[in-house]
This record gives structure tokens, C-alpha cells and sequence, in this order.
């Protein structure tokens, strides 16, 4: 079975700046890969470059067996693409966004109408099939423009962050969309930088970080690798009438604590070896164990590895701290 | 082969035909479309007509003309910008269809714009002020022809990679007005030193102007035959530019 993607040391430069830096990996066919990594990392530039819309400073990439450098019109034809912003035609209603996407994917004439109508209707638009995109909420104006990148059948779907900024349920309407896409033979490249969206729906995640690839696998697999973020999560109560105490937090083995909600998280290499000290901690200040359990590392604790940043704080990247690779002389 | 091949340009031209009919119903009343193309040439024809002594014959060729120039020039800058700007500029570019198939979709948005707009000075001048026309096929071929080489000349400027339209509209701008005293509109070819006939051979509103004379005069400056094969010619030769740059775009990534 063919690679649905295959990247042979792609980069890209903006002028001097170099934003992918020889990456290569592949895509498997009927998987969902996630394509994750922190804010400049990468990633829309890469997505771009694999949907002919950047063209790449130096590399391969070699889609459903067609080298996109010269021959993408095949490619283009089974490829669909959902971008981070919605950029559904808010002046046409849903119906017309599906008809024209539909005209544009020359899917024949006689197969338009029930298609649309199919898409429509699974997509919970049906209702409003006559209504302007300029009035959908941002839910369904994604929704939509999910439905136009599915008009022509597409064997592999490219989706840029597709729920941040939706509510709940429309967040989890799209990723079981995403399931079922994907159970009926798609391919779905995600980029995505919420982490337990990869979680829910890759087969396999790849991390970017300042233009490289950082790791690839499947997300059990990363968490696997990376033992010293698993961690002990505590609830302990003082006496009525007593200050909390904190001073548990600093107890051997504990790297970092972090404080979520009512209860600490600590993050240790061996919570075998805590949770006696723990419990002992807590007898000692009479303080009662609420809740006490241990917690395998997250994808969230791994991507904050293996990006450099550290667990228990939260980075915000200021303007000066992007990451700014200059190129060290040689042509483009 | 063969058969794929045509049903390829069977695809191509099907597609450029849905842009085209989706740009005309999306963005045939946006404020910069109604500004630049309809307004701005009837303002320009009023601003250097009133009061000179011109027959109701050469004012209706003249207008025709700036009407077309303007309206078909300021479809692509106005709305390529918008589309980048809303993202589905990109829906565009990644769908299975050439460049040269999007840019002539985009050229046919200008060129209907600038015939259906036309039209309005056209009813004017004959129903109105009574002028004849006296070559309606010159009349029609001046029209549509001088209208897809303006549109395509109006591309080159919108695939410069901007997403406000006021980044486009200044040097198309620049351009375009200049183009405007050197044409022969309102100073006709005949009446013009030699070396300011030798700059309006540059401009290609010269040969629409021209062939619009024809049309609705019955005589024009040059040969109607070398109007009507430069005007294609010329939609040919702006589209290449306008390519060029949409490549660089995607080399840029902007």
C-alpha cells in the first residue's frame, strides 16, 4: 500500500527566515495524522506547502503517488481542504457554497443535487440549506465548509485547526464527523494545536517545533516514551479552621507541581514511591486525602517536553521570543 | 489521448465559467465595485465633456470606451484582494483547475461588469441624445474585446500579493490614468504630434477606442482588422504577467 504523503526534506524560507527546516515523514493511507506543534512552529506552512498553495524552498512531496512539484492536478482532484479561518462565500447560502464547490470539482451533474443534499444533511445544515453563510453561527460556517471540501468524494482530507473558538458541541459533532470520514476510507492530515483533539482522533501525531520535527508516533507510543512527566494528582483538606498546607509539594521525587482547580498535580518519575510518602505527609499534618491517583503522562505533557517548555508553567512566546532561525549564508 | 485532453479543457472552461458566474453574483453590488467601475467613468466622461463642442456620436464612443476601460480594469483589483483577505481566495487556487483557467474566469467578472455597464450609455446615447451607430458589429466586437483585454489588464495589477484594495487600486491607479490623455479618447489619433501617436500605440485603450469609433462613427485612425487581432492579443499578454506574479505569490508564500 502507497503512502498517501511521503516528505523528503522540505523547507522553506521566507527571505532569511527559515520556517521548515528539512523535515521529512509520511502519511499512511486510511489514517488520521496529527500534525501538531506550537504557535510559529510550522505547521500551516508545511500544510500549505503539501496543498500546492506555498511552494516549498527545498524538498519532495509525493501525494497519493503523484510528485506535487509536477504533477498536482491528479492530486488536486482527490484532495480536499479545510482551512483554519471558514472561508465559505458568506454571500452565497449553503446550498449555492456546495453547488459552486461542486461545479469547481466537476463532480457530474446528475450526482450534484444528492450529494449536497447527503452532506447537507449529515452535516445538520439541511434546515438551513437556503440561508446565507453570512448569518450561520461559527459552527456552522465550519460545518460548511467542511461539507465543500467533502463535495467530490475526496480520498485525503487536509484540516487546519478545526474546532478551536466552538462550542462544545459543535467541537464533538466535528471530531465524530472526523471518526466517521474517516472510518469510510479518508485519509485526514489534522493540524491542530489542541492537543487532546490529536489525542481523540490521530493514529499517529507529529510534532513540530522551530521547523523540525521533534517526534512522530502514535500518541500511546509518546507517552510511553516519556515516563519522568507521569504524576501523582491530590486532594488533601486541612483541619477546619487551618490554612492549607503546601509544603507536600516539595516531597523527594516530586519534579514539578502544578495546582488545578482544588487539587495539585505533582509530577514524579516513580508515583509508586510517592504516594506512601504522600499519604505519610498527610497523616503527619492531619490532613484528609480527598482523592489520591496516579496519572500515566498526557500528550499535553509530552508536547510541553518535547517544545521546551516547561510543565507546570504556562509560556506565553512575547513578540521577541518567536522562534527566529537566520540562514547561515548559501543560496535559496 | 486525445480524448482526455479535451475533456480536460472541457473541465478547465466549465470552471473558469463557475468562478466567473460566482464572482458576478457575490460581488456585483460591493461599494469599491459600484465606486470604481460604475461611477468612476461616467464621472471622468462628465468631468472632460460638458460644455466642449463633441457630437452626440463621438461622446457615446468615447463614454463606451471609458466605460469599459474602468469598469473592466477595476473588477480584478477589487475583488482579488477581497478574496485573499476572506481566505477563499485559497479554496480557489488548491481546487483542480490551471492558474490560466482562474485568471480567465476572473477576466470574464470584468468583462461582463464592463459590457453590462456599458449598456447604460449605450441606451443613452441612441434612445436619448439619437446617435446612430453605424457598424453594430464593430460596435459589439469593440465591446466584448476591448472589455477581456481591460479585465486581463486589470489582473496584472490585482495579482500583486495585497489583501486591502487601496495596495492595488494606487498603482493600477497610476497606470491607468495616465493611459487615459494618451489613447486618443479626448484627443483624437489624427490630431496628435507624432511622437504622442507613437506613445498612445502603447496603450492598449488606443485600439478599443478605435475600434469603437469604427463602430459607432463609421471611421476610426487605424486598420478595424489590426484592432480587432490586437485585442486579443493583448488580453493574451497581460494574462502572462498576471500569472507570473501569481507564481512569485506562491513562492513568497503572501
Amino acid at each position: 500500500m502507497i503512502n498517501a504523503i511521503e516528505v523528503e526534506n522540505l523547507t522553506k524560507y521566507y527571505g532569511d527566515l527559515l520556517a521548515v527546516d528539512h523535515i521529512s515523514f509520511e502519511v499512511r493511507q486510511g489514517e488520521v495524522f496529527g500534525f501538531q506543534g506550537p504557535n510559529g512552529a510550522g505547521k500551516t506552512t508545511t500544510q500549505r506547502m503539501l496543498t500546492t498553495l506555498l511552494e516549498p524552498t527545498e524538498g519532495r512531496i509525493v501525494v497519493l503517488g503523484h510528485d506535487l512539484a509536477h504533477d498536482a492536478y491528479p492530486v488536486k482532484r482527490q484532495m480536499g481542504l479545510v482551512p483554519e479561518e471558514s472561508n465559505v462565500y458568506t454571500e452565497l447560502s449553503a446550498w449555492d457554497n456546495l453547488m459552486f464547490t461542486a461545479r469547481l470539482y466537476r463532480v457530474p451533474r446528475s450526482e450534484r443535487a444528492r450529494r449536497a443534499r447527503e452532506l447537507l444533511e449529515a452535516f445538520g445544515l439541511w434546515e438551513k440549506r437556503g440561508v446565507k453563510a453570512q448569518d450561520f453561527s461559527k459552527g456552522m460556517r465550519r460545518r460548511l465548509s467542511i461539507a465543500m471540501a467533502l463535495i467530490h468524494w475526496p480520498g485525503l482530507l487536509f484540516l487546519d485547526e478545526p474546532t478551536p473558538g466552538l462550542d462544545a458541541q459543535s467541537a464533538r459533532a466535528i471530531r465524530d464527523l472526523v471518526r466517521q470520514m474517516n472510518a469510510d476510507g479518508t485519509t485526514v492530515f489534522l493540524t491542530t494545536h489542541q492537543i487532546e483533539e490529536a489525542n481523540l482522533l490521530c493514529d499517529r501525531v507529529a510534532i513540530i517545533n522551530h521547523g523540525r520535527i521533534a517526534a512522530i508516533d502514535t500518541p500511546e507510543r509518546l507517552k510511553a516514551a516519556f515516563r519522568r512527566v507521569q504524576s501523582v494528582e491530590v486532594a488533601l483538606e486541612p483541619p477546619e479552621g487551618s490554612e492549607p498546607a503546601g509544603g507536600w509539594t516539595a516531597l523527594p521525587g516530586v519534579n514539578a507541581a502544578v495546582k488545578m482547580g482544588d487539587k495539585y498535580r505533582l509530577y514524579t518519575e516513580d508515583p509508586s514511591a510517592l504516594l506512601p510518602l504522600l499519604t505519610d505527609y498527610a497523616r503527619s499534618h492531619e490532613l484528609r486525602l480527598v482523592s489520591l491517583s496516579t496519572l500515566g503522562p498526557s500528550l499535553e505533557d509530552v508536547f510541553l517536553e518535547i517544545t521546551g517548555q516547561k510543565i507546570g508553567t504556562v509560556r506565553h512566546e512575547a513578540q521577541n521570543d518567536k522562534p527566529r532561525r537566520r540562514r547561515m549564508g548559501g543560496g535559496q | 489521448m486525445t480524448g482526455r485532453w479535451m475533456q480536460r479543457l472541457k473541465d478547465e472552461l466549465a470552471q473558469a465559467w463557475a468562478v466567473a458566474v460566482k464572482d458576478v453574483r457575490v460581488y456585483y453590488l460591493t461599494p469599491p465595485m459600484i465606486m470604481f467601475g460604475l461611477l468612476l467613468p461616467f464621472f471622468l466622461f462628465f468631468s472632460f465633456s460638458v460644455k466642449r463642442e463633441v457630437t452626440a456620436e463621438v461622446g457615446l464612443a468615447r463614454l463606451l470606451a471609458l466605460t469599459t476601460f474602468f469598469t473592466a480594469s477595476s473588477a480584478g483589483p477589487v475583488i482579488i484582494p477581497l478574496v485573499r483577505r476572506t481566505g477563499t481566495y485559497d479554496r480557489l487556487l488548491a481546487a483542480p483547475m490551471s492558474l490560466i483557467t482562474l485568471l480567465l474566469g476572473k477576466t470574464l467578472v470584468g468583462t461582463f461588469f464592463a459590457v453590462v455597464v456599458s449598456v447604460i450609455p449605450l441606451l443613452a446615447g441612441v434612445l436619448v441624445l439619437g446617435a446612430t451607430v453605424a457598424e453594430v458589429g464593430l460596435l459589439l466586437a469593440g465591446l466584448a474585446l476591448g472589455s477581456l483585454a481591460f479585465s486581463a489588464f486589470g489582473l496584472v495589477f490585482a495579482s500583486i500579493p495585497a489583501r486591502s484594495v487601496g495596495s492595488i487600486m494606487m498603482p493600477s491607479t497610476l497606470i491607468r490614468w495616465p493611459l487615459l490623455f494618451i489613447s486618443g479618447i479626448f484627443i483624437p489619433l489624427a490630431e496628435m504630434a507624432p511622437w504622442a501617436r507613437a506613445l498612445a500605440y502603447l496603450s492598449p485603450l488606443t485600439y478599443a477606442q478605435d475600434l469603437l469609433n469604427h463602430g459607432v462613427l463609421g471611421h476610426g485612425y487605424l486598420n478595424p482588422w489590426l484592432d480587432l487581432a490586437l485585442l486579443p492579443v493583448l488580453l493574451v499578454l497581460f494574462l502572462i504577467p498576471a500569472a507570473q506574479l501569481h507564481r512569485r505569490s506562491r513562492v513568497l508564500g503572501h
